[in-house]
């Protein structure tokens, strides 16, 4: 089976791809037998070029690093028909190429790096072994290194040990190791997945000035589409361990011509186009990859599919420089993209509150118990600064903010799931104290984020249901069975799955049992904490499209807390901002998504990656979230860009009515803030 | 650092002073009249009467364990009564040769416990890494007093090669001779923490070299060794350390047991020697030596452990 | 286990614990089996080596060794199961009450546990024999109170990870109590680690029980502790050495095959090692 070469080897060398496979094919030994993650793969990089390749897990998306890399181990069966790097066959020579002339980054920094060896060694450490530099001139470089891939004080970071930097900054040190020997091509796996919004930005912003300036090539490896176009030339789109469609990034996705690729865009949330009534999820799961089929892999989940697609199909040539994988491409290029079907225009609900907090907080102590005998420190962080906030009967409030702005610990509180340190909670009227009586249990319920860790795995789907039922004395005898019929109904599953165990499903059905559960007491108030954070865009939009309907069908108020700001503009009426402990922004989605904005939240939505959507201005944050913030001024005052002066870190900032639904706090004249330009 | 260290020794004098307190405890609370262990069940009720007021043992508790704790801290480690000597002497006679068996066992377990278990993760799978984990299996699966008595039986019943039992002094019986006794003992004590120690580092390495990090050092570049000896090692080793604190405890276990077998005369025969003849205190005194000896080696390994682990020695964030 | 890579999940399980059965059975039906009184003297047959009438030959006082051996094989096994249950019905509510109760009560307990694992196990065993005159379930007493802080330590490690998960959390949310998450939620998900503990526990229990034996502080002559008897038979090792070498090897056999099934136990019950291909 010899499928199609986008480059031909006849073209002189200098035009010769830097990095160019054919053929790839990768299986695992398992119990089960072989299983194929990927199944003749080709791609080509030129120099200096930037080529992403995208995909959901199980897609074999970090095979093809590793595979390029040599790194496979020996449970792997590695072949291709060509697999060269500029004039070097990988397949014998990778182990002489990796880190001297191939530079990788992978996804989590805290995990790649060494956690006993200082920063200023691990960067140093390829230009002493491939450059074979003295060490005191690598060192000298390294530090120079860092300096440029914008650290701070990059002497001191030498001296460093990993855990001693924050995620952002541990990145750069990564890319500064992959960087170090100077190579042609940088692979990155996921490099800004483990990160925050605004920290991915920074990331993205220095991948691009490395392209711009030293003019290195990339691998770029993301399930994210709106990151992949930010800086991609080129794309290639794996589904199940194949490529189904290849092509210039922008191209690909204004006209995508592989269903699979169309189901993915549609699937996609955006926060600017917020409230498109229902997203397009893709059905089904990955198929079985122990088991080869010659046809299409895709046909089972795709509505183009037709008998042909059960023969083998060759990636095409499709106009210039495109590829794709499928006999239906022609039709899949002349449908329209499907409009998502826009129900009843929502009005957000009125009336009196379901639930009020006012002034809520909590504080963390940090270390403590009997080692402050032995003179330990113990320092107080305040994870929740007397958050006040009110959501109606049917509303869905969402809640946005980065990693430690105290969101999952606020969602917590307004359940009375962990003790308040201050403030009072108010539901349907009446004030619920630390320790909440029954009946506010069975009305205020949660959906967690891991679908991996919510389900007793000891339990069945049964079992689980049937709990709620009878702790809240809801129904008995034969009345149970049927209740556990019409949760299964409600969130669209089988009734067979009843007698499942969660290791027998899959990551959105047991999400499907999570939400069933939260709903058996037939509550009126739900926190979903990242519900869908989990979860790949396919399957997201399923669960957010169920969500939806939740709400609408049974008029469950809801808390929706994510880091996704596109979800969150998705499914919400109203968005309030998370930094540090505090809500810094508040206001119906339409609202809070265009000036006036406050500052961080005007950072937050230019650093959201959005496929074609070019944005004029970009907010940049320097720092982190991590940062220390003082007591008494604006918490956000330390990464501000738009930062007055000393009033800011030593005065609590006004609150700004910029509307009767819409408030901010910040030290900024409403009418300055409000000619901001959009930046969606 | 300096303020680890401080408080790791705080709390091996907590833990030193809480240990006196369990051994005074133990001793005295336990059910059976002491006057009456130490004398036997035969002893006329005058004996008993003499030999109470002999030991203070009329006076309350708390004084009789105030008594015996100033006297300790003065250096006073009480009176054996079998022998009717000062029991300090007695001790520190004995603990320096049980602490040569000790050291040269530490060192062979250190040693050659870390080499083949580092052999066997780098070559796992292989007939050497297989013959290893049955080796270790077998000697984690053994008794050490068993192992003793197969020494005995092979080495000197069988191939007169090494004397059974005993122990003579470096002056007297030479370099030889002085080894020659040595070597069986030392030898039973070690394997089965070699074993052991190997097994564990095996398992620590393996799940080093499964790291992120290793991937990572791997996707440098770096040649085999380096990743092993620079990227894996320092991390693989961390739960060694923890392993070898424990060990030291089992090794202390271990020579109570082998100085038995092989009528070696150190301090956990001398322990054994004082349950036999009901010597109390001699046996208080020497547990408390041997219960100081390991939260020292405790608080060593806790040392050790804090100076290899960059997040314990600086504990506060950079840049 | 390495060594048996290859061979399928239950052949450690099933061999293991057939000669733990095996023995097992000898232990029970032993005063029905042994072909002599084990304590019966015959002066004229002693130190006679091993013959067919004699598998095991004879002791220094001409009883049959087969025969103390078949008698003796209850000891070990009731202190290496006995110290086992004590260690597991009081270590295994101690962890779940610190789990349970975080502070003072949980700073408490693990202080404590942390005391007792300062003194070396032998030593501990030493100690808590050394006053009153040693029998056999003083022995298991002491060698259950040793492996206390262990199966503690465990089971308050294992709770506190699971109180951190959401299914738990999901408990909490439905005010659901203490006995109920216990016994629902935590419990039914801890055993697996505890049960493979406990396969350890009776191995260690077996040798620190038979090595306290060894010294002394175990069941009294005239009885047939593997241990004493091993311990008795060094005064004969070169004239007799069968006296020694017969419960020796029973130890090794019964040691090993325990090991082998708590291996098996652990293989069977720990999902890290059920390898899943996952890519």
């Amino acid at each position: 089976m010899k499928h199609s070469t986008p480059d031909s080897a006849a073209t002189a060398m200098s035009d010769a791809p830097l990095l160019s496979v054919e053929g790839l094919s990768v299986a695992y030994r398992t119990q089960r037998g072989w299983l194929h993650a990927l199944d003749d793969i080709a791609l080509t990089i030129g120099r200096g070029q930037v080529l992403g390749l995208v995909g959901e897990s199980g897609s074999g998306k970090s095979t093809v690093v590793l595979a390029l890399l040599g790194l496979l181990g020996d449970t792997a069966r590695v072949s291709a028909q060509r697999l060269r790097f500029d004039g070097n066959d990988l397949l014998s020579q990778a182990a002489s190429l990796r880190g001297r002339r191939i530079g990788t980054v992978f996804q989590d920094p805290s995990a790649a790096l060494n956690p006993a060896l200082s920063i200023g060694l691990q960067v140093a450490e390829p230009m002493l072994v491939h450059r074979r530099l003295p060490r005191a001139d690598a060192f000298a470089r390294a530090t120079s290194l860092l300096a440029e891939l914008g650290i701070p004080r990059a002497a001191q970071v030498m001296h460093a040990y990993p855990h001693q930097l924050s995620g952002g900054m541990k990145q750069r040190v990564v890319i500064a190791t992959a960087l170090a020997a100077e190579p042609d091509l940088l692979l990155l796996d996921e490099p800004t997945t483990a990160l925050d919004v605004t920290i991915e930005a920074q990331i993205l912003d220095l991948l691009e000035d490395l392209r711009v300036r030293r003019g290195i090539a990339m691998l770029l490896v993301s399930h994210n589409l709106g990151l992949v176009e930010r800086i991609c030339d080129k794309l290639v789109v794996l589904y199940a361990g194949r490529t189904v469609e290849t092509g210039p990034t922008a191209d690909v996705l204004a006209k995508p011509q592989h269903p699979y690729t169309r189901g993915l865009l549609a699937a996609l949330p955006r926060p600017d186009r917020p409230h498109p009534g229902r997203l397009l999820p893709i059905d089904g799961n990955l198929p079985d990859m122990t088991v080869t089929d010659p046809g299409c892999n895709f046909r089972a989940r795709c509505s183009f599919a037709i008998d042909a697609c059960a023969t083998p199909q060759a990636l095409l040539q499709v106009g210039d420089d495109r590829t794709v994988r499928c006999h239906r491409a022609g039709l899949v290029a002349t449908t329209p993209m499907p409009q998502p079907t826009v129900g009843h225009e929502r009005q957000s609900p009125s009336g009196s509150p379901l639930a009020t907090a006012e002034g809520l907080a909590r504080i963390f102590r940090i270390g403590g118990g009997l080692s402050r005998l032995f003179g330990s420190v113990s320092r107080d962080v305040v994870a929740v600064d007397h958050v006040s906030l009110a959501i109606r009967p049917g509303e869905v409030l969402g809640l946005v903010g980065e990693s430690g702005s105290g969101k999952t610990t606020l969602g917590r509180l307004l359940l009375r799931l962990i003790h308040a340190d201050d403030g009072r909670l108010t539901f349907d009227g009446t004030e619920i104290p630390n320790a909440p009586k029954l009946t506010f249990r069975r009305r205020a319920q949660i959906v967690f984020q891991n679908p991996d860790t919510s389900l007793n795995p000891r339990q069945t789907v049964e079992t689980i249901l049937r709990r709620p039922l009878r702790r809240f004395g809801l129904a008995r005898g034969a009345a149970v069975t049927d209740e556990v019929d019409r949760l299964l109904e409600l969130v669209r599953l089988p009734r067979d799955y009843r007698a499942r165990y969660p290791h027998q499903l899959s990551g959105g059905e047991k999400q499907r049992v999570g939400i069933a559960r939260a709903l058996a007491s037939r509550p009126d108030f739900l926190v979903c904490d990242e519900a869908v954070s989990a979860l790949d865009v396919s399957v997201q939009a399923a669960i957010l499209n169920l969500l939806a309907d939740l709400r609408d069908q049974l008029g469950v108020a809801y808390l929706f807390i994510s880091h996704d700001i596109g979800v969150v503009a998705h499914i919400a009426d109203r968005i309030a901002v998370m930094y540090r402990g505090r809500i810094v922004e508040e206001g119906l989605v339409a609202e809070v998504l265009k000036p006036p904005y406050h500052p961080y939240t005007e950072a937050l939505l230019s650093a959201v990656p959005i496929p074609s959507a070019h944005a004029e201005r970009r907010v940049r944050l320097a720092g982190d979230p991590g940062a220390e913030v003082s007591a008494a001024g604006c918490c956000f005052a330390a990464r501000c860009p738009r930062k007055l002066g000393p009033v800011c870190d030593t005065d609590t900032p006004p609150r700004r009515q910029a509307t009767d639904t819409h408030h901010f706090t910040c030290h900024i004249a409403l009418a300055e803030l409000a000619a901001a330009k959009a930046v969606l | 650092m300096t303020g680890y260290i401080v408080r790791r020794l705080l709390a091996v004098v907590g833990t030193i002073w809480a240990m006196s307190l369990l051994i005074f405890a133990i001793v005295h609370i336990l059910p059976g009249n002491v006057a009456y262990t130490i004398l036997g069940e035969y002893a006329t009720p005058g004996a008993v009467a003499a030999l109470e007021a002999k030991l203070g043992l009329n006076d309350p508790l708390w004084l009789q364990y105030w008594r015996w704790l100033t006297a300790m801290l003065h250096g006073d480690l009480g009176q054996s009564l079998v022998m009717d000597r000062p029991a300090a002497p007695l001790i520190l006679e004995a603990l320096g040769r049980s602490a040569i068996l000790a050291a040269i066992s530490f060192v062979l377990v250190t040693t050659m416990g870390i080499a083949f278990g580092i052999r066997a993760a780098t070559h796992q799978g292989t007939l050497s890494d297989r013959t290893l984990t049955l080796v270790q299996f077998l000697f984690i699966a053994v008794p050490d007093f068993f192992w003793a008595i197969l020494a005995i039986l092979l080495f000197a019943s069988w191939l007169h090669l090494l004397p059974a039992t005993g122990y003579t002094p470096l002056a007297e019986a030479g370099f030889l001779g002085w080894l020659s006794h040595l070597i069986l003992p030392v030898g039973v004590l070690a394997m089965g923490l070699i074993a052991h120690v190997s097994r564990l580092t095996r398992s620590s390495m393996l799940e080093t070299l499964n790291s992120r990090y290793i991937l990572a050092a791997r996707a440098k570049g770096l040649p085999e060794r380096l990743v092993l000896r620079r990227h894996a090692l320092p991390n693989a080793l961390l739960p060694t350390i923890t392993i070898l604190a424990i060990d030291v405890g089992i090794l202390i276990g271990g020579v109570v047991v082998v100085e038995t077998v092989f009528a070696y005369p150190g301090l956990g025969r001398m322990l054994v020697f004082a349950i036999e003849h009901h010597d109390l205190p001699l046996l208080q005194a020497g547990m408390m030596v041997v219960t100081t000896i390991y939260a020292l080696a405790n608080l060593a390994a806790d040392v050790c452990y804090a100076a290899l682990n960059p997040r314990i020695r600086f504990s506060h964030a950079a840049a | 286990m390495t060594f048996l890579a290859g061979t399928n999940r239950p052949r450690t399980l099933v061999l293991g614990g057939g000669i733990t059965v095996a023995i097992a059975a000898l232990a029970i039906l032993g005063p029905a089996l042994t072909p002599y009184n084990p304590t019966a003297f015959a002066v004229r047959l002693r130190l006679s080596p091993p013959s067919l009438v004699h598998w095991f030959g004879t002791d220094e006082f001409g009883r049959d060794v087969l025969s103390r051996v078949i008698a003796g094989a209850h000891y070990s096994l009731a202190m290496g199961l006995g110290a086992m249950l004590i260690s597991l019905l009081l270590g295994v509510p101690l962890g779940l009450v610190a789990a349970f109760h975080r502070g003072v009560v949980e700073e408490a307990i693990m202080r404590s546990v942390d005391l007792l694992i300062s003194i070396p196990p032998i030593l501990l065993g030493l100690l808590i024999l050394a006053v009153t005159p040693p029998t056999l379930w003083k022995t298991i007493v002491a060698v259950g109170l040793v492996y206390i802080p262990i199966m503690t330590r465990l089971t308050r490690s294992v709770a506190l990870g699971l109180l951190q998960e959401d299914f738990v959390q999901a408990a909490h949310a439905r005010g659901e109590g203490a006995i109920s998450i216990l016994a629902r939620e935590i419990l039914p998900n801890a055993w697996p680690p505890i049960i493979v503990e406990c396969g350890l526990r009776v191995t260690f229990a077996i040798l620190l029980g038979s090595s306290l034996s060894f010294l002394g502080l175990g069941p009294q002559p005239p009885s047939s502790e593997w241990g004493l008897m091993i311990a008795e038979s060094r005064q004969f090792i070169d004239q007799a050495p069968w006296i020694g070498l017969a419960p020796g090897l029973c130890l090794c056999a019964l040691l090993i095959s325990v090991n082998l099934f708590g291996e098996g136990l652990r293989e069977a019950l720990d999902p890290r090692l059920s390898g899943h291909g996952d890519v």
